[in-house]
């Protein structure tokens, strides 16, 4: 009798996210009020709801604080070299299509040093999902200014307070040929949870823009709060709406955050033009066989 | 000119001439390349010329001119978007002060519905054609804050040498994506191109099914880096901030 | 000439390898830095960052480490002394752009803070394993200079010393720093700018018709010019002749000496200079039975080795590396005709010692003292080695791996175990 409560007592306290997760590498090494671990928890939720083959999903992470999110997912994780997840994860896909595969980086990986592979992958419409958890900072290098950073805030290398003007994600991701951008912040789970499981349904190039409080370094140097201060202010500034023109996306400083889903088209995926390609390749070169002979 | 010649030696011809009818001092202006041009070209222009690893033109042109501010750099890039597309995206972003005149001799087999008459042993790597979309560069650039971004063909000579005049009179990253294939084309251009100014950047795409779309895309203003960079810590630091001239 | 008083931040500071880099830079009259933030050499960029409006200097973090070197290049023909900071990773992307300033001569500086490697390693952790990649990391032939200081004064002082060699000699020079060195704080005394000499550009004072670009003075160097000045420059990293032109297929075929010499003299520049390039610290090398070379927060570590060592009875001399390249190999081979051997401790599992044992022709012995980074030796270990060599009576051929206690207690016990299977 005793034996069976102990089992039940367990049981209940076990998290549904257990699965998904490396438990021996738990706890993480993200700070208190970190966005990135509410990101891990909506796409673990997406894909509960989406019902994978769990041993067919690719996880690819860069460097930085979400790059170590390989690190704590229990699929198959790659935590590759700065700004190359994306070629890292193109080479997987076309290696084995049938796996699918999610790159899981940050705004600094993904836009600064990867911004090439990002838009290439763009156009050539590589069947993947591309979550791109952004904080407006380079922090686990100690907090310095990032391509996302908006004007004027203060980080250690722009002490002075930025003034580059930052890239827009979704825009760039829209010009470059993505078939679906949308973009959530980390307090809007539930909608975040939805937009993945739609990318992942869609075929080509997803991108799925996270933003998210960074309060080691963002919001303290700027002096903007906690995690929860900076997720107050979400919920008080982000607008939700579909369909947007990625031109109106961009992001200023404690201003406004638009979000919701901006494009969701169709294009033939890398892989649609490569087969068509070679079954044409195919014929000709049966032809000049068969003219050989 | 040999009908041989390459079509990128009418590109660097187009900005002999834009360079002559240019109010602009010529030791000012520093053409920085990842295309080895041949000295033969380079020294009747009178200006200084770098070349660069490919692809990395435009850092090179970045560092130049914050090197020194006063120059009036222009990069004559052959990779725009394959090894220097990240380059070129964050450089607009910044609204770097450099000319970029993009010698574009992509291959494209087939356009308007017409076969280029390309000879196949130039693309021996694809001779079955290729399938890949290539960018729409103008949308790329417009897309990340290019102040100035033209089309032209390098049959267009004249229209070419007036955007470069314009450009080089022009503070902010501008972009002229020049094509000019490695073959005796300039008919082909001349039937198959057609010239619409202001276009929008969405639908210059050079796709199968419709004519080449050149023209002036975009013309507006936008603070560069350095205006960025004075304004900013001015404000920060006061009178006791040193203004970069330009 | 005296370095500007505007440029020096003469005084008494407590601050890390790091920030001295960034001042001593900044002392040298560098305005113009392009980096990437790359764990640890961050404090160095952000730290000439705050300075920089002060002295006139630009700072820029470009997109990636490629934009970086790039910048740094262009920057450097526009006549600002020009440098970048970063890694081991960083440093790999660097590569291509490095041999592009070594083929077009461009004078900069690269500071490179070592850390654990391959790959991202241990990102916050000292390494020594980059020293080899500074010398050969790019393709085809050339030279540079690299220096390797052992704490956060000489961080200030060898950057002065840094771009000094940079200007004189128009060719790469790279500061091997390290983690340890560049996150320890420690006293750094900064002098009045009257007691700091640096070296100015060596601009082309001729009539500008009759300037040739790689036309060498005496030392096999070329006085420099900068954009815009009229010159009609015309640069290229083909190779090229004396013009700068390239040179053609048939010129290279008919193995012209006087067009395809060009990278003899990038290599020969540095090397029949050597003389004059090559810094090292020894200590009682005279009579010496062993002698410990080392380079970089090692030769601090062994120190403590040397002292043990000497009071127990071995007369340990010393050899500290200021310039890792060129590498004092006269000097080695004067040494190794006169010691039973060699010990030299190195962060990594052998790079500098295989040098020694190459200059040594075999005359005295080499032990290594590996270490595979993330700290710093035991010096019992080094002091272990001093003692071996001073015992062994066998000659080796080749370089022996000293097995450190660390080796032992990690890695002996399932070595045994895997031999064992």
């Amino acid at each position: 009798m005793e034996a069976s409560k102990t089992l039940t007592i367990e049981k209940e306290q076990r998290h549904p996210m257990d699965e998904l997760l490396r438990m021996d590498r738990i706890p993480h090494i993200w700070c208190p009020g970190c966005g990135i671990g509410a990101a891990v928890s909506a796409f673990a939720a997406a894909l509960e709801k989406l019902e994978f083959d769990l041993d067919k999903v690719c996880v690819v992470s860069g460097i930085g604080c979400t790059g170590r999110v390989a690190g704590y997912i229990k699929l198959d994780s790659f935590h590759t070299t700065h700004g190359r997840a994306i070629p890292f994860a193109t080479g997987i896909k076309l290696g084995n299509p049938d796996l699918k595969v999610v790159v899981f980086s940050g705004d600094g990986d993904l836009v600064s040093i990867g911004g090439n592979h990002f838009i290439h992958a763009a156009r050539r419409n590589i069947d993947m999902v591309v979550i791109c958890v952004n904080n407006f900072i380079y922090a686990m290098t100690g907090g310095q200014v990032a391509p996302t950073t908006p004007i004027p805030a203060y980080t250690t290398t722009s002490p002075f307070g930025n003034f580059e003007p930052p890239s827009n994600i979704p825009r760039l991701a829209e010009a470059a040929g993505a078939v679906y951008v949308a973009r959530w912040t980390a307090l809007h789970l539930r909608r975040l949870t939805e937009s993945i499981v739609e990318a992942f349904q869609r075929p080509g190039f997803s991108v799925v823009e996270v933003i998210s409080p960074c309060s080691m370094y963002y919001s303290r140097i700027n002096k903007l709060g906690e995690g929860i201060d900076m997720l107050r202010f979400y919920h008080d500034n982000a607008i939700i709406r579909h369909g947007e023109p990625t031109e109106n996306l961009d992001i200023d400083y404690q201003k406004q955050i638009i979000i919701g889903r901006f494009v969701d088209r169709e294009r033939p995926t890398f892989m649609d033009s490569y087969r068509k390609w070679l079954s044409g390749a195919e014929s000709i070169s049966k032809e000049k066989v068969d003219e050989k002979n | 000119m040999k009908a041989e010649e390459k079509n990128t030696e009418l590109v660097v011809s187009a900005f002999h001439d834009a360079l002559e009818r240019t109010p602009i001092e010529k030791t000012r202006v520093c053409m920085v390349s990842d295309i080895p041009f041949p000295p033969r070209l380079i020294r009747p222009l009178g200006v200084d010329f770098f070349h660069t690893t490919r692809g990395r033109a435009i850092p090179f042109a970045t560092g130049m001119k914050l090197g020194n501010p006063k120059l009036k750099v222009v990069v004559f890039i052959g990779d725009l978007v394959t090894l220097g597309g990240n380059h070129f995206v964050h450089a607009g972003r910044r609204n770097m002060d450099i000319l970029i005149i993009c010698v574009n001799d992509s291959i494209y087999t087939r356009i308007a519905g017409e076969e280029l008459p390309v000879k196949l042993e130039r693309i021996r790597f694809s001779s079955y054609g290729s399938f890949e979309e290539s960018f729409n560069i103008p949308h790329l650039a417009n897309s990340c804050g290019a102040v100035y971004i033209a089309r032209w063909t390098a049959l267009h000579k004249e229209e070419l040498s007036g955007s470069i005049s314009y450009a080089l009179q022009k503070n902010g990253f501008s972009l002229i994506d020049v094509l000019s294939q490695k073959s005796d084309i300039l008919e082909f251009y001349h039937t198959n191109s057609e010239v619409r100014e202001e276009e929008d950047t969405n639908n210059v795409a050079i796709t199968e099914d419709k004519k080449i779309i050149v023209g002036k895309f975009i013309d507006r203003q936008r603070p560069t880096f350095i205006d960025s960079y004075n304004k900013q810590l001015s404000r920060v630091m006061g009178d006791k901030f040193v203004k970069i001239e330009v | 000439m005296k370095a500007n008083p505007e440029d020096v931040f003469t005084g008494v500071y407590y601050i890390d390898g790091d920030v001295a880099c960034a001042y001593g830079a900044i002392a040298a009259g560098c305005k113009f830095l392009a980096g990437y933030p790359i764990t640890p050499s961050t404090e160095a960029a952000e730290a000439f960052v705050r300075r920089a409006p002060e002295v006139g200097a630009l700072f820029i973090q470009m997109e990636d480490e490629l934009g970086s070197i790039a910048a740094v290049l262009g920057a450097a023909w526009a006549g600002k002394k020009a440098m970048t900071i970063t890694s081991g990773p960083g440093f790999s992307l660097m590569m291509e752009n490095i041999g592009l300033g070594a083929a077009l001569e461009i004078p900069f500086v690269i500071i490179n803070i070592q850390r654990g490697g391959p790959s991202t390693g241990v990102p916050t952790r000292t390494g020594q394993a980059d020293i080899m990649q500074s010398r050969w990391g790019s393709h085809g032939d050339y030279e540079v200079i690299a220096l390797s200081p052992d704490s956060p004064q000489e961080s200030f002082e060898f950057m002065i010393k840094a771009f000094n060699l940079a200007e004189r000699y128009r060719c790469p020079v790279m500061l091997m720093s390290d983690e340890c060195v560049g996150h320890m704080t420690e006293k750094v005394v900064i002098p009045p700018a009257s007691e700091i000499e640096i070296e100015p550009r060596r601009f082309y004072k001729g009539p500008k018709e009759d300037y040739i670009p790689y036309k060498r003075e005496s030392d096999l160097v070329s006085p420099i010019v900068k954009a815009g000045d009229g010159y009609n420059l015309y640069i290229i990293g083909l190779t090229h002749d004396e013009r700068g032109y390239p040179i053609s297929d048939e010129e290279a075929l008919k193995k012209d000496l006087d067009k395809i010499s060009t990278n003899r003299y990038l290599v020969d520049k540095i090397r029949k200079n050597r003389d004059d390039i090559i810094e090292v610290v020894e200590d009682q090398i005279d009579g010496a039975e062993v002698v410990v070379v080392s380079y970089g927060i090692t030769s601090r570590v062994a120190l403590k080795a040397i002292e043990q060592a000497r009071s127990d009875g071995i007369k340990v001399g010393s050899l500290r590396l200021i310039t890792v390249w060129p590498f004092p190999e006269k000097r080695i081979e004067e040494i190794a005709a006169r010691v039973k051997g060699f010990v030299v401790p190195e962060i990594n599992y052998g790079q500098v010692a295989f040098e020694v044992d190459r200059c040594s022709h075999g005359e005295a012995n080499v032990i290594l003292v590996p270490h595979g980074g993330a700290s710093v030796h035991d010096p019992k270990d080094i002091l272990g080695a001093i003692h071996r060599v001073a015992s062994e009576k066998k000659r080796y051929e080749n370089v022996i791996e000293y097995t450190t206690g660390l080796e032992m207690s990690v890695f002996g016990k399932r070595l045994a175990e895997i031999a064992r299977k």
